[in-house]
């Protein structure tokens, strides 16, 4: 639990109310982020369901057929690179702001926002120009059905990631380092430090699923 | 001349005072349903000429004999728009944009009178109250195509209807009665009472709570525009490949069906985190209502099932509209793909369907036996092990179906195994019924009549789990009247028992009592009489979805025709009582008249805003009726320091005492 502020003794009731709903709110975005996570694993393992079953069962023989021409293998590399570096730069400059460094973390922040929505554009431009018809295939239709869900959750993980750049900036450098002298500057703080780890955890989760589906899809299909 | 020495005041945006709130603008520039339903309609505009624009550009895309992508990117930019119109992007622009978001109290959603229920509020008492009507008025409408499918078959032969017709009228109830249902209880009443009964002044994502409502009117008009587009042949299931090969009204089931998955999956979302979160000072898991519990067993299954759902959903779109092949076997797809999808989710949702039931009856039946619930642990282990066994039986559908042979023995075995937890549930209610001296208010006859009915679709449920039943009355009347036990006779007697319970609590009004009582004998007589008869209809081979069947059995379906003529006008006669008490009668009950110890029962009537003056310190449990020097449930005043210390985690003298 992360500790705020407050002291038990000599607080109001506003004050013990407003510390309490604070608390619970740090609370509700660690257990949000992860029941996120879950939600999001049972919805894109409907596509892995279906992704092994239509493999496994091979109708007709047209899993993947030999006419196939698959997706392109450099443009799948790229856009799972580009997520994973995104979140590897966001995870890195995590550890700046916790140690006081916001500027160094608003910069990095822009260069994953950057980086994660080159792969959302570049994953468009790779929809756009499938080398397959979504219905020539059971992998067709897997891969052409898995990738616009994929892609609208990324945009929206950016979507995420712009609204805490948005947030930081009215806050003090300062206050990253130092309590700040009310609770509320204290509480806003600590929210927006709240919400940043919970981008980062599902931007890594969502970065490993990226991962996942880039093996299957152009590795091992 | 004297010369000003007083600095310029500065103004805010527009010349507004620092600190003056921003001027309300007129009425019909607030964002409300009206601006919701001009922005629907425009997004739907804009979505069908998208679609035009972007097929005629798809060459491999028979544009002749389809026009699925409009009328799919006019339904969902519609609802884009429904939400816009509602201002539910306001906040999130506000962000992106860096300006600053109107704290909650201050929200133009937090206005009183009638316009707070036509607007996005996020207030959960609000949003529970919108449930309430909004679930009414869907299950009515249901309803109504129930009794349109009993007419047509009063007789064998003579038609009322077209079969396509009739097809499309048991389509539309079946979808409506089980994709809407779905959050007949947890909209309503976990919405409006779990941050109650929890002790908290608010939910954790009010936002997302207020989104999940707002999507269920738009999910239901998107359903109930299917008729004007041909309908769907394939009843509620939506088994490919018809549901991929049908007209266009197979669009408007699958857009509403995904609609209303993301609407449970964030409902559902927002009550377990709000359990799990912003539970008062001593609120233990052990001192969790009962009906808490079952909100929670039940959001979990709405958050992990239905993303299955929403995903089967968005396969048969893009199988009608970008036309890949999931479901097509000639092009590398698979049928029985669906038939697993579907029912990942689909035996969940009976669970989604049943739980709240249980939790609504467990919390009642205490306070009209006067005893504490029996057995309060077993009760809460039951509701987790259906929670979790239900995952786990969703191939017994599909014993029929070609499966695997193989597969049928653990299915049949894990099917069997979900009696165990459920029958515990009833266990605990039989316990605290023994000896008792039970209360026959309103609420507790619904209760009683729940465990009567639940009990027949239970044991015929168990019944149908074997393979050899279930082969033989696969597609009959049996099965129908067995699920009818359950979910009607379950979750609908329920549901009406917490209307009558809560009712005075959510509106500081009491139905009225002696019209309740005829509300609850006609329906538990005319229901039984429906749906007990079915059984035998279904034993001697009339099958769903037939519009015409033997002569020999047009006496008994005359007899169930009536009765549910008879179930209907029972509805009718809640309808009447709940008009009558709320808008005509009003007879106010604004204290505690069941003499409960529920934590909500211990603030006024309806509950003022922020449902409790401080943060409530919870001392026992709910359910200490009868019990000699049992403490208060809780203490609504409690001395400063307390709070404090549930939340630093340092004792303090207060908490210590």
């Amino acid at each position: 639990m992360t500790q705020t502020s407050a002291e038990p003794a000599g607080l109001s009731p506003e004050a013990e109310e407003a510390g309490f709903y604070h608390e619970a709110a740090l609370n509700a975005t660690w257990t949000g982020a992860r029941l996120a996570m879950g939600a999001l694993s049972f919805g894109f393992g409907a596509f892995v369901f279906a992704y092994f079953y239509l493999r496994s069962l091979n109708s007709h023989g047209r899993w993947y057929p030999s006419t196939l021409t698959g997706p392109h293998l450099w443009a799948g590399t790229l856009i799972m690179g580009l997520i994973v570096v995104s979140a590897a730069v966001q995870t890195a400059v995590l550890q700046r702001i916790k140690a006081g460094h916001k500027t160094a973390w608003q910069r990095g922040a822009l260069v994953a926002l950057v980086l994660g929505l080159a792969a959302v554009g570049l994953q468009i431009w790779e929809l756009l120009n499938l080398p397959f018809f979504p219905g020539a295939a059971g992998f067709a239709s897997v891969f052409t059905g898995f990738y616009p869900v994929y892609l609208v959750i990324a945009l929206m993980a950016m979507i995420w990631l712009e609204m805490l750049i948005m947030r930081c900036r009215p806050i003090a450098e300062i206050s990253f380092v130092e309590q700040p002298p009310t609770f509320v500057e204290a509480f806003a703080v600590q929210r927006f430090q709240a919400a940043l780890s919970a981008f980062t955890v599902v931007w890594n989760y969502l970065a490993a699923t990226a991962v996942v589906a880039w093996v299957l899809f152009y590795l091992v299909h | 001349m004297a010369i000003d020495i007083q600095p310029e005041k500065v103004k805010g945006p527009g010349g507004r005072e620092p600190g003056a709130s921003r001027p309300a603008r007129p009425w019909w520039l607030r964002p409300a349903i009206h601006t919701a339903v001009a922005g629907a309609v425009i997004g739907y505009v804009v979505g069908h000429w998208l679609g035009n624009f972007l097929g005629s550009n798809y060459q491999q895309l028979p544009l002749s004999d389809s026009s699925d992508l409009p009328i799919v990117l006019g339904y969902l930019l519609a609802v884009v728009g429904w939400i816009a119109g509602l201002g539910v992007f306001n906040d999130p622009l506000r962000q992106m944009t860096g300006r600053p978001v109107p704290v909650e109290e201050e929200d133009a959603s937090a206005a009183a009178g009638l316009a707070r229920y036509f607007r996005y509020s996020l207030d959960h008492k609000v949003v529970g109250i919108q449930y309430l009507v909004g679930m009414i008025i869907y299950f009515c409408t249901a309803g109504l195509f129930a009794m349109a499918i009993r007419a047509e078959l009063l007789s064998p032969a003579y038609h009322i209807f077209s079969s396509s017709t009739y097809v499309e009228l048991v389509g539309e109830h079946g979808t409506m009665m089980m994709m809407l249902m779905s959050s007949l209880v947890v909209g309503p009443f976990g919405n409006y009472l779990v941050p109650i009964m929890i002790g908290s002044k608010r939910v954790a994502f009010p936002r997302i709570e207020a989104l999940s409502f707002w999507l269920t009117p738009a999910a239901f008009l998107i359903l109930f525009s299917s008729l004007m587009l041909g309908g769907f042949p394939f009843g509620w299931t939506g088994y490919a490949p018809l549901s991929i090969q049908a007209t266009q009204g197979a669009d408007s089931y699958a857009v509403a069906f995904g609609l209303m998955g993301i609407s449970i999956i964030l409902a559902g979302f927002n009550i377990i985190v709000t359990v799990i979160c912003y539970r008062a000072p001593g609120m233990r898991w052990s001192r969790l209502p009962m009906f808490v519990w079952s909100m929670l067993a039940t959001s979990v299954l709405m958050v992990l099932a239905a993303p299955v759902l929403v995903g089967g959903m968005y396969m048969i779109i893009t199988d009608r509209t970008v036309q890949t092949a999931f479901f097509a076997d000639q092009l590398g797809g698979s049928s029985y793909l669906y038939q697993n999808l579907f029912w990942f989710f689909g035996h969940p949702e009976v669970y989604i369907l049943a739980l709240p039931g249980f939790g609504i009856v467990s919390e009642i039946i205490p306070v009209f036996c006067r005893k504490p619930l029996f057995g309060y642990k077993t009760a809460a282990a039951g509701m987790i092990g259906v929670t979790v066994l239900s995952f786990f039986v969703w191939q017994h559908h599909l014993f029929d179906s070609g499966l695997n042979p193989d597969m049928r023995p653990l299915f049949m075995l894990t099917t069997e195994l979900i009696s165990i937890p459920t029958g515990l549930i009833y266990l605990v209610a039989m316990g605290t019924f023994w000896k008792a001296k039970i209360r026959f208010t309103v609420p507790m006859l619904f209760a009683l009549g729940m465990y009567f009915n639940f009990l027949i679709g239970g044991i015929s449920g168990v019944f149908l789990s074997d393979v050899p039943a279930d082969t033989t009355e696969h597609g009959s009347f049996f099965v129908m009247a067995h699920f009818h036990y359950t979910i009607m006779g379950g979750l609908i007697f329920a549901f009406m028992a917490g209307v009558y319970y809560w009712l005075p609590k959510m509106m500081g009004i009491k139905l009225n009592q002696t019209i309740g009582k005829i509300h609850f004998w006609t329906m538990f007589i005319f229901f039984n009489s429906t749906f007990l008869p079915l059984f035998a209809v279904g034993l001697a081979g009339q099958p769903r979805r037939v519009f015409e069947y033997a002569s020999n059995l047009q006496t008994i379906n005359d007899w169930v025709s009536i009765s549910a003529f008879c179930l209907g006008g029972s509805i009718l006669i809640f309808v009447i009582n709940f008009v009558w008490s709320t808008v005509i009668a009003r007879e106010r009950e604004e204290g505690n008249p069941w003499q409960s110890r529920g934590l909500e029962w211990q603030v006024a009537s309806p509950p003022p805003p922020g449902n409790f003056a401080r943060i409530p310190v919870v001392l026992s449990g709910p359910y200490e009726y009868g019990t000699p020097g049992a403490p208060p449930v809780a203490d609504l005043n409690p001395p400063a320091g307390v709070v404090a210390a549930a939340f630093t985690g340092a004792p303090t003298a207060a908490a210590e005492a």
